[in-house]
């Protein structure tokens, strides 16, 4: 007489094309719903997935338990039904045409949500300019993710080997710990930057380079603070890698702690015109510049780590001050509607006249959806 | 009597003279504490430090426990009704207590309570009742949506089980408030009973609820209602009572259905009577935010999403804010859809509820139930989404809108023929747009004159433009606008950022709130592609258009890269020199995109000619001018970021039709056809950098001065000014170091001052003034904070501190979407607590609607993010201590967990000392154990209950179990023991060959260096396998094995947990069927029902012990071992000695006759002196023992003798001591 409806009635989201593909893998991930993503590269010579997106996807495995990966073939289509994330101690040699940043930023958007804390050692590219490279991870998201309330003990971003662009050999040691709720943040007011710090690294090339992107630097950025200080970070030996290149992150902080950064990275040996250090210094200054005058409490590339968080938040009101939003953030912004169903209020605070901070602010404001850590166990 | 107390003096109060005067004194001083101290100083004194820290323990323990963990108070203003569940067994009387209670409130009579009754109880308050009927499925059901249960128990008959039952049901999905009410009180004759009975209920009710429950006594019936009285003082405490959040309930949105319609095509239904329904249910929504396209549950039915959810106006709305302190009669509502009092007609969109009580003022009446008729009706108006009616109700307004309206709304409609995609997008979020666009309409109307003359000038030129074939130039436009794209991406924006600084900002502010929105909605509908296009117009905050541009260039691939950098430079040009920056920037633009605008403009023009007519209704006038408001506001804040960030919310709305398309599980959100080439791209965080701007120069680097500490200051956070301002606020503290008193007066003195000043200025109401009254306001408000901060300084403890925190995030929380209209509102959070909402659920059981019954309650409880998954469960589980059994594993057991039920086989498991989870058979006793499961993912810490069946009632108490879920997982690790024997068949020293424990080789090597043992007790390891016989190997044991040996190994064998997920689908049973749900059978059941009967292992069987008789072998010792030993040790040999030899053989004698004779004499002669001598030997003897008794006794007398004489002689010795010592003590004396 009567049927069952048995099918849990959790539906899947189909998307197409690989444009933004972590942020669909992470976002199912977290939100339980499947994905499936179709004509990847379908039309390009070489179809299908790349090495990198293999190498993400192998990542992910490796920190989820019973997650269901199906490619097809050709690799043009891609169905991901993610299960629990379980956290623990995760080895993984990440492929070299990205750097590690790549799959650091998918792994600290899921590693406060992990059944126990996480440990992942990553190896490859450390440092490229195509990625966030690990270094300003280190000085600009791990800060911004204390402030949601991940923090405490083993909360940790370590270099321990670098690796420029096209050898890689750089190894990195992220540890989180694990949280029941994040909690929700009011971050309106950035206040002024107090201070401006920065690392000026250098492997397999002469010492004198990373003196002199400081030099460069400095010049640059003195005339408006005088609190700077750019370590130089020369690694010898087994700890400098495969490749030479050299490179510099700045991070402007702020009197509230909000972090904003820059950095500029050698062009990968073999790859495009060499750099001048000098200019090198003084270009990343610049950007650094630009980012200062974009603004906001977060920096350009942390935005959809902190929009993120603040969707996951309790049930509460949530505000952040952005610089103008990325593409990347506007797609974000997007797929956490498809995902969580969750809309930003966005408002747009213009400077007044006399002001000299920058270009216009974007407040994002937002209720979570109230996620709690579902993959923690309790005793 | 009076007159004598009249009589008595009064007391003289003293008013002078010493003790007037020590009275004085002592109210002056006040006789504080220190007071007492300093009279009895011993009494204040510590006697004994450790009873002192002992009670402070004391103390701080009681204060502790008071505390709760501090939440965000989420209430929302206006609170959904409270929901009263009335559970109580049957013919206890909840039907006539619910009517009661109505009757009460509202002053109507119901006849039937059938579903939810919604009422007004209070100024701030209304009430949904729920009848819970005895079932367990209902009961469960409610238990998890009650706020409050009023638990009827018959006081004459007593409890019944069902109320035990309720409580522990309530017990484990969160303790809802809970009210008893003893029925059935005039049954009893004798008040002593009576009162007996009373109290012993009320005892029982206390250890179950907690101390002190409320529990109320309903005495007799008058007429068939309980006494007036008494109902009033129930409904008093209902009306006063206060709650205590639920986790679950805060955590998830959830809706008791009031009402229910079923929206499937009647000719699909009449050719597949079983096809699924569509349906949309009506409710308050309860809990928290509820999201649109969510996952809901129906307990009884299923998971379920949600095609469409829409807030209603309220049917049964509190009271405007009013002084009065009563409600009067047109205000007490009731709204109980599902309610059968005689004609019931359920329509469309409207329910005619019949009341036919005789004492209700007619003429009140009709009113009533008028409003409540119109307020469903212009929801319908509202509700356009609901694209299912055909607006059919609305007689007034149907025939007005009916040509322009609908027309108009066609229009867009039909434009969009072009695109396919979009053409379907439109229906649903465009109407709610077109709401805002027709109330923004409104506002321009009104404010037409101010807005600016560019506006009008725009809105003449559109009105020419017109709608002369859209299609056509869209197509255009479609084409063209990828190349503008392209240019303004390709283009740097240098400029645009310099006219950032300029003029834009003004003009902006004038420009946007008029046709912002509409312009969007529009663009949106029309395609994907133009988003772009409608970038650069909206753009004209610098940065919107920055990102537009970025983005698009990163989307783009770069393929056609054509500079168009004059176009796109002519625009920004001409930007910087608009003064209606809209009209001109389009007219800047290319023509095509003008064109669009034009339309979209025109169309929203048209909107706002059409309003007037539109509004038909008072109240929607009301709300269209809030929403104006609201939007104007709104849109003043955020431009167009919004729209270019979710300009696809169109899409995602429509995409049921996407999904339609795919007919599969799924949707489609963002089918963008300019994306489709950028799907491709690369996939990085990175924020390239505005190639414009240009940091060599000074005028860029000055752009930025002030975010550094090194430039200028706020006025409010300038050090300076922070100076002064201390000096402001502390000057008159300064002074005041010398004394303390004079602290709080001078704080006193500048607030009174301030408030002086406000009350003035308001008298005045001097305009100039404003400014300052804002600063002293604000300074106020900083005192005020400095105040309180320095006050509760002395004792602010962490858990204030958090409390704080949380109510300031509460405020937050509150006022952040405050001034913002509900359509948007709802975009942002969600559907909010407390609003009556409809949800359209697709795709129904068709049982669900023909077998509808309205006493059985339908919730939708809407489910977490990862909840709609299924998954392993763990979770702490303990047999209910009244549950008479036992629960065995894979036993299928049904559970109530989060909002569902449903059947599932559980493994029973404990965790042994190192973390193993090893299978149980059965769940223990009196213990927790673990229990797997295979079920959907539920938040860790929420409760569950076990029953083992929920068809009929048994006389038994059914919860079987309770419990906690602990965790989720993809896997279980749950293992049972697992034994593997096998037998020696070749025995060397401490060697042996083992045989029969595994087949291959293969399986040998994998348990090399497993330990093994013998029964017993013999311990050994496996070393390595034999070629033959297969699954051979060799071990080594600490001692010699025998042959009859069994070898054991000891293994754990991960079990599996079967998964199975049954729900509970009780509600599709036909009406009066419903608690006769069955699931899967237990092994029991099933070989009982169906007769089967295991035949036993024989082994197992018990027979008659058989024993033979042991034979123990001889012990040998060996030769030379023996000859070893020493003598004592030696085995003694017992055995017969042999014959004798023949040589050590004696002859035997043989007599001669005469020798014989002799020898026969001879021995007569020897016995005869034997017997002489034998008889001389007593004689001798006897003779002996009397010469012995005398010699004694002569001995005895020479003794006595001899004892006499030593006597006398003792006593005249001492005689003659005494003489001699007296005659000494004489002559002592004498000398």
């Amino acid at each position: 007489v009567c049927r069952n409806n048995n099918n849990m009635a959790s539906h899947g989201l189909a998307y197409d094309g690989c444009n933004f593909f972590r942020q669909r893998l992470v976002l199912s991930t977290l939100s339980g719903k499947r994905v499936k993503i179709k004509n990847i590269r379908s039309k390009d010579d070489n179809p299908g997935l790349r090495d990198f997106e293999a190498s993400l996807i192998r990542l992910l495995d490796k920190v989820t338990n019973g997650s269901i990966i199906e490619i097809n073939q050709t690799g043009t289509v891609l169905f991901y039904q993610p299960g629990l994330l379980y956290g623990g101690s995760v080895e993984h040699d990440c492929n070299l045409q990205r750097s590690v940043g790549y799959y650091l930023e998918a792994l600290l958007m899921l590693a406060p949500f992990m059944k126990t804390s996480l440990k992942a050692t990553l190896r490859g590219v450390t440092n490229d300019p195509r990625d966030p490279t690990v270094d300003m991870l280190k000085s600009t998201a791990l800060p911004l993710m204390k402030k949601f309330g991940i923090d405490g003990e083993g909360f940790d971003l370590k270099v321990v080997k670098r690796g420029m662009a096209p050898g890689g050999g750089g190894e990195v040691v992220f540890t989180c710990p694990v949280r029941r709720t994040i909690r929700p943040v009011q971050l309106t007011d950035p206040a002024k930057i107090k201070r401006i710090r920065g690392v000026a690294y250098s492997v397999r090339v002469s010492p004198q380079m990373a003196n002199r992107i400081v030099e460069s630097a400095r010049g640059v950025l003195n005339q408006f603070i005088p609190d700077i200080y750019i370590y130089t970070d020369h690694m010898k030996g087994a700890n400098s890698g495969k490749s030479p290149g050299f490179g510099l992150t700045l991070v402007a902080e702020t009197l509230n702690g909000s972090f904003l950064s820059a950095e500029m990275s050698s062009m990968p040996q073999g790859q495009g015109d060499p750099k001048l250090p000098e200019d090198l210094g003084r270009d990343c200054a610049k950007l650094l510049l630009e980012e200062v005058h974009r603004g906001g409490c977060v920096d350009s590339s942390n935005q959809s780590l902190a929009l993120l968080l603040m969707t996951l938040g309790q049930q509460d009101v949530s505000k952040v001050l952005l610089g103008p939003l990325s593409p990347y953030t506007i797609e974000f912004l997007r797929h956490i509607r498809d995902f969580f169903q969750l809309m930003f209020k966005i408002e747009v605070q213009k400077p007044s006249e006399d002001e000299r901070k920058g270009g216009d602010k974007v407040l994002m404001t937002c209720v979570g959806v109230g996620y709690s850590n579902i993959n923690k166990t309790i005793k | 009597m009076d007159g004598k107390v009249k009589e008595q003096k009064r007391h003289q109060q003293k008013h002078s003279g010493p003790k007037a005067e020590r009275k004085k004194l002592k109210k002056q001083e006040g006789s504080t504490e220190e007071d007492g101290r300093k009279r009895n100083p011993k009494a204040f004194s510590v006697q004994s430090a450790v009873r002192m820290a002992k009670t402070f323990h004391r103390s701080q323990d009681i204060k502790t426990k008071k505390h709760h963990i501090p939440h965000v108070d989420r209430t929302p203003l206006e609170p959904p009704p409270i929901v009263i569940v009335v559970v109580g067994p049957p013919k206890v009387g909840k039907s006539t207590l619910i009517r009661c209670l109505i009757k009460n409130f509202t002053r109507q009579k119901l006849g039937d309570i059938c579903g939810p009754v919604t009422i007004v109880s209070g100024k701030k308050r209304r009430l949904t009742f729920m009848e819970c009927n005895n079932d367990i499925n209902t009961m469960i059901d409610l238990a998890k949506v009650a706020d409050l249960v009023l638990m009827l128990i018959d006081a004459s008959f007593g409890f019944e089980m069902e109320t035990f039952e309720f409580l522990n049901i309530c017990q484990v999905h969160g303790f809802p408030r809970i009210m008893g009410v003893l029925t059935h009180l005039d049954s009893f004759k004798n008040n002593k009973t009576l009162r007996k009975t009373k109290k012993n209920l009320k005892h029982r009710f206390w250890t179950e609820v907690y101390q002190g429950a409320k529990l109320f006594y309903l005495s007799g019936m008058v007429y068939g209602e309980y006494q007036i009285q008494e109902v009033k003082n129930l409904g008093r405490f209902i009306s006063v009572m206060k709650f205590r959040p639920l986790v679950w309930q805060t955590s998830h949105p959830y809706v008791l259905v009031d009402r229910m319609e079923d929206l499937t095509d009647p000719e699909r239904v009449r050719t597949d009577p079983k096809c699924d329904r569509t349906v949309s249910l009506y409710g308050y929504l309860r809990g928290t935010h509820l999201k649109n396209k969510g996952q809901v549950h129906i307990p009884g039915v299923g998971d379920f999403q949600v095609a469409d959810v829409n807030f209603l106006p309220d049917p049964c709305a509190l009271p405007e804010a009013q002084k009065k302190r009563a409600l009067n009669e047109k205000e007490r509502l009731l709204y109980a859809p599902m309610a059968g009092v005689g004609g019931v007609v359920y329509d469309k969109d409207a329910v005619y509820i019949d009341l036919p009580a005789s004492h209700v003022n007619q003429q009140q009446v009709r009113p009533t139930t008028e409003l409540v008729q119109s307020l469903i009706d212009t929801h319908a108006t509202l509700d356009a989404k609901m694209a299912a009616s055909k607006v059919s109700l609305f007689s007034g307004s149907a025939t007005l809108d009916s040509t322009d309206v609908g027309e108009h709304k066609e229009g867009p409609r039909e434009e969009c023929v072009w695109d396919p995609n979009t053409q379907r997008k439109r229906r649903k979020v465009v109407f709610t747009e077109k709401e805002e666009e027709d109330v923004s309409g409104s506002s321009d109307d009104d404010e037409d004159g101010d807005v600016d003359s560019e506006d009008g000038d725009q809105e003449e030129q559109e009105e020419d433009e017109d709608e002369d074939n859209l299609s056509t130039f869209l197509k255009d436009a479609r084409a063209e606008s990828d190349e503008t794209e392209k240019t303004v991406t390709d283009a740097p924006p240098a400029k645009k950022q310099k006219v950032e600084g300029g003029k834009k900002r003004g003009e902006e502010s004038a420009e946007v709130p008029a046709f912002a929105d509409s312009e969007d909605d529009l663009e949106m509908s029309e395609e994907e592609s133009e988003e772009e296009g409608e970038n650069v117009r909206a753009g004209d905050s610098g940065h919107c258009s920055e990102e537009d541009e970025e983005e698009s260039g990163d989307d783009d691939d770069g393929e056609e890269e054509e500079d168009d950098k004059e176009e796109s430079e002519d625009e920004s040009m001409e930007e910087d020199d608009a003064a209606g920056a809209t009209m001109k920037k389009q007219t800047a633009s290319e023509s095509e995109e003008e064109e669009e605008d034009c339309c979209s403009r025109h169309s929203a023009l048209e909107f706002i000619l059409l309003f007037p007519s539109t509004g038909g209704l008072r109240w929607k006038e009301g709300l269209q001018q809030k929403a104006s408001e609201a939007f104007l506001r709104q849109q003043k804040a955020a431009p167009n970021l919004r729209k270019l960030v979710y300009g696809s919310v169109v899409e995602a709305d429509d995409s049921d039709d996407e999904e339609q398309e795919l007919g599969g599980l799924f949707r489609v959100s963002r089918p963008q056809n300019s994306k489709k080439s950028q799907a491709n791209g690369v996939d990085s965080s990175r924020f390239d950098p505005d190639a414009s701007h240009n940091w060599d120069l000074e005028e860029m680097l000055n752009s930025i001065r002030d975010c550094f500490v090194t430039g200028k200051w706020e006025e409010d956070q300038d050090a300076a000014t922070l100076l002064k301002e201390d000096e402001e606020l502390y000057g008159d503290f300064e002074d005041l170091e010398t004394g303390k008193v004079h602290k709080g007066q001078t704080g006193d003195e500048n607030d009174e001052d301030d408030a002086d000043d406000d009350d003035n200025e308001s008298l005045v109401k001097v305009d100039d003034d404003e400014v300052q009254k804002k600063k002293r306001l604000e300074k106020k408000q900083r005192l005020k904070e400095r105040f309180n901060a320095e006050y509760d300084d002395e004792d602010a403890t962490y858990f204030d501190d958090l409390k704080e925190e949380m109510q300031k995030q509460a405020e937050l929380n509150r006022a952040e979407f405050a001034d913002v209209d509900d359509e948007t509102r709802v975009q942002y959070e969600g559907f909010r607590p407390g609003m009556y909402v409809r949800l359209e659920i697709s795709s129904l059981p068709c049982e669900f609607v023909t077998n509808f019954d309205p006493h059985y309650p339908i919730i939708l409880g809407g489910l977490g993010a990862s909840e709609g998954n299924v998954g392993y469960l763990q979770m702490r589980l303990k047999k209910h201590r009244w549950y008479h059994r036992i629960l065995k594993t894979r036993d299928p057991l049904i559970l109530s967990l989060g909002w569902r039920r449903f059947q599932t086989i559980p493994l029973y498991h404990i965790e042994d000392h190192n973390g193993r989870h090893r299978l149980l058979k059965y769940t223990p006793q009196h213990m927790h154990c673990g229990a797997s499961i295979w079920g959907p993912v539920t938040p860790q810490g929420t409760g569950f209950l076990a029953v083992q069946s929920v068809a009929g009632t048994k006389a038994n108490f059914r919860i079987a179990a309770t419990g906690v879920i602990l965790d989720l997982d993809k896997s279980v690790t749950i293992v049972k023991k697992l034994k593997l024997i096998g037998y020696p068949y070749k025995i060397f020293k401490n060697t042996s060959f083992i045989k029969g424990m595994f087949n291959t080789v293969l399986e040998v090597a994998k348990f090399e260096g497993a330990s093994v043992r013998t029964v017993s007790g013999v311990r050994g390891q496996i070393k390595k396998a034999l070629s033959t016989p297969p699954g051979a190997y060799r071990a080594t044991f600490e001692d010699r094995l025998l042959m009859s040996d069994v070898v054991f190994l000891r293994s754990w064998y991960p079990v599996s947990v079967p998964q199975l997920y049954n729900p509970v689908t009780s509600l599709l049973l036909p009406a009066g069927q419903k608690d006769s749900w069955a699931g899967m059978r237990t092994l029991g059941q099933l070989k009982h029902d169906l007769g089967i009967r295991n035949k036993p292992n024989t082994d197992s069987l018990y027979k008659p012990v058989v024993r033979a008789p042991r034979h123990f072998n001889r012990l040998h010792i060996p030769k030379e071992l023996q000859k070893a030993l020493p003598f004592k040790s030696k085995p003694k040999q017992q055995q017969p000695k042999g014959k004798t030899p023949r040589d050590l053989q004696r002859p035997s004698v043989i007599r001669e006759p005469h020798e014989k004779k002799v020898a026969a004499l001879l021995l007569a002669l020897s016995t005869v002196h034997n017997h002489k001598r034998k008889k001389a030997h007593t004689a001798q003897h006897a003779k002996h023992k009397e010469f012995l008794q005398q010699k004694e006794k002569l001995e005895e007398a020479k003794l006595k003798r001899q004892k006499e004489a030593r006597k006398k002689l003792y006593r005249i010795q001492g005689q003659v001591d005494q003489k001699k010592s007296r005659s000494s003590l004489k002559g002592a004396e004498e000398e």
